[in-house]
């Protein structure tokens, strides 16, 4: 599904990948670890398409140059960013905001586009799912949310656009163990055999609810170990250092 | 200057006006000619220097207008509510329809001679009070409330061009009586200068609804003068949508003279191309306890130039007073320009006055974020920026208008 081969991106010419490689397949759950500076949020802006990175290398993704496509265009055909600082956008209509969302991947998809009632029948079903009070989907987008229920709200808007790659951007972080095990339970309810995830976390927590199948260390800009998830708890009881 | 003139006598010589209305009219003539359009030299308007945005924009400019009324297109009516009219055509009134009120309740003239708010406010006032040619006052009766807005029309058809149109409208609220108003422009003509004058007297609790809607683009340059007089417990909502003329500066004049009184001026200016508009507004509050709210956003395009010059002013008898504006611009190019200038002048001293201004771009960050939800990056900007306008749109209180605007502005729920 996801190829990345020498993957570099520099910032204000300061290089923060330095060459990084990583496949992921079909229905595989992966997860990147790495101390604070490392390139992880680096790694999930790039996927994403986010501008101001100077990118080189391979990234391939369902048989296409991910690098040409624009934000919108990856969106499209199945990536999702769950972002780990979710913005703030005032008069912004949460429930608007989904819609539109849906109804932009749907129609580049050719499929047809939700109408109102069609629509509030999804999100009521996906908010239950997620034990989201639903009246929070009134508001304005993410204007005055807990950060729990900035999180919840991420994962609603990833299981409503049901995207064949999730990349979860330090999702763990701010939440308390019930919002925790709400939000893995919304992941682990979209594990398919089509779908695939890339977890960025600090800390094996999330792991725990959350079985990857590959654990990476992401230091200094490249992946320096991969192994099963036994990894993560090496890491945790060892820490970064022993790897560096 | 000699077109003016010519415009003068003819006023004069075809209105049958008393002796003391031609008097007046010749103070605000002279004070009109001593001074011009005002320009960029005089203090209130060193944004605006309307007279080379005359010169500039106006050939042969006459000061009178020989069209006769033709028929009005229908078809721009409001149509979402029912409503009571008045038709400005061309600058005279073709229409005066109020079917939906009880007509007892209701005292109109067009009597220019009835006219009597002559005062000598600035030269485009004066121009307005010495060449005024078609009027209406209209009085609610104590204790009536309109069942259905009034909606001002002002129409204008393609055959005017390059002239001076004055209108003048007062609006006298009696004790406990309430009115929904609009004023709405239609321009299918091009390169005209519009004044507008409309002077409001709302008494002990009494409660005008005032919305101004210039949503048509076109490219008249226009000048609309409000002065509002609010006596004890009375309310004054107005809302400015400013999104169509090439120019217009909209100032507003408000007086509490009376304790309790409120006064809410909220706004909207949306600009493309080379527009340049402007919101003025005077608070003046003259007695204890009254309160006054602005909020004014901005959202500029390509070259266009938006100003909001606020001020609000506290007497020293005017205790417990609580006056706050903001405004917040949005610049989307470069080449724009917005120009904000918030005074308070206080000399009371136990009041409670803010006023606020920010100006900025779109945040990038918030582009990216729905950007990666699949909106384009149009889509993306257009919520943002609907995002951005909506709370000046919620401040309305009439539901039926707020619905009519956001229609008229894109915001759809």
């Amino acid at each position: 599904m996801l190829q990345i081969k020498n993957l570099k991106a520099k910032i204000d010419n300061k290089e923060i990948l330095k060459g990084l490689n990583l496949e992921i397949k079909p229905g595989e759950v992966h997860a990147i670890m790495g101390p604070n500076g490392s390139g992880k949020s680096t790694l999930s802006n790039v996927l994403s398409g986010k501008k101001g990175y100077n990118v080189s290398g391979d990234v391939t993704y369902l048989n296409e140059n991910l690098l040409d496509l624009e934000i919108e265009e990856r969106a499209h055909k199945g990536i999702f960013l769950a972002f780990q600082y979710p913005l703030e956008i005032p008069g912004v209509n949460t429930n608007i905001f989904l819609k539109t969302s849906l109804n932009a991947i749907k129609k580049a998809k050719g499929e047809k586009e939700l109408d109102a009632i069609e629509f509030l029948k999804l999100v009521k079903q996906k908010a239950s799912e997620l034990k989201f009070d639903e009246k929070i989907l009134s508001r304005q987008l993410n204007v005055g949310f807990s950060g729990g229920e900035k999180k919840k709200n991420e994962i609603l808007q990833m299981s409503i656009l049901n995207p064949k790659l999730s990349i979860l951007d330090e999702t763990d972080s701010g939440l308390d163990i019930d919002a925790l095990k709400i939000v893995s339970e919304g992941v682990n309810a979209l594990r398919s055999k089509e779908s695939s995830f890339l977890i960025i976390t600090h800390y094996q927590r999330l792991l725990e609810y959350i079985k990857p199948d590959f654990v990476h260390v992401l230091i200094n800009g490249q992946i320096v170990k991969s192994g099963g998830s036994e990894l993560a708890l090496e890491l945790e009881s060892k820490g970064y250092e022993s790897l560096s | 200057m000699e077109q003016l003139k010519i415009a003068f006598d003819k006023v004069i010589k075809d209105l049958e006006l008393s002796d003391e209305n031609i008097n007046s009219r010749k103070k605000n003539f002279n004070q009109f000619v001593e001074n011009g359009f005002p320009n960029k030299k005089v203090e209130d308007w060193k944004f605006s220097d309307l007279n080379q945005i005359i010169s500039t924009n106006i050939e042969n400019l006459r000061f009178h207008s020989d069209l006769e009324l033709s028929k009005v297109d229908e078809t721009i009516f409001i149509n979402k509510f029912s409503h009571n009219k008045i038709i400005f055509l061309n600058g005279a009134i073709s229409n005066i329809d109020f079917t939906h009120e009880d007509e007892t309740k209701l005292s109109l003239t067009r009597d220019l001679n009835q006219n009597e708010n002559f005062k000598e406010v600035n030269p485009l006032v004066s121009l307005n009070n010495a060449l005024i040619a078609s009027y209406i006052r209209i009085t609610v009766k104590e204790n009536y409330s309109l069942n259905k807005p009034l909606v001002i029309y002002n129409i204008t058809t393609k055959d005017l061009k390059s002239t001076v149109l004055n209108l003048k409208t007062d609006i006298i609220l009696e004790k406990n009586s309430s009115l929904r108003l609009i004023n709405l422009f239609d321009d299918n003509s091009e390169n005209n200068f519009i004044n507008i004058v409309q002077n409001f007297d709302i008494a002990k609790d009494a409660i005008l609804k005032n919305y101004k809607i210039d949503h048509k683009i076109n490219s008249n340059i226009k000048y609309c003068y409000n002065n509002i007089n609010l006596e004890k417990n009375s309310i004054s909502e107005n809302f400015i949508l400013s999104t169509g003329s090439k120019f217009i500066k909209n100032e507003v004049n408000c007086n509490l003279n009376d304790e309790y009184s409120s006064a809410f001026i909220n706004g909207i200016i949306n600009l493309t191309n080379s527009q340049h508009h402007e919101i003025k507004t005077n608070i003046n509050h003259l007695a204890e306890n009254t309160k006054s709210y602005q909020l004014i956003k901005s959202v500029l395009n390509d070259n266009a130039k938006g100003i909001y010059q606020g001020k609000i002013y506290v007497d020293s008898k005017a205790q417990k007073t609580n006056g706050y504006q903001l405004s917040k611009a949005l610049l989307l190019n470069e080449n724009t320009e917005f120009d904000g200038k918030p005074e308070l002048e206080i000399y009371a001293d136990d009041v409670k006055c803010s006023h606020g201004a920010t100006s900025g771009n779109l945040d990038e960050d918030a582009i990216f974020y729905l950007m990666s939800r699949g909106l384009s990056h149009q889509q993306s900007k257009e919520l943002l920026i609907n995002g951005f306008l909506i709370d000046a749109v919620e401040k309305i209180t009439d539901e039926e208008i707020k619905d009519l605007i956001k229609n008229m502005i894109g915001i759809t729920e």
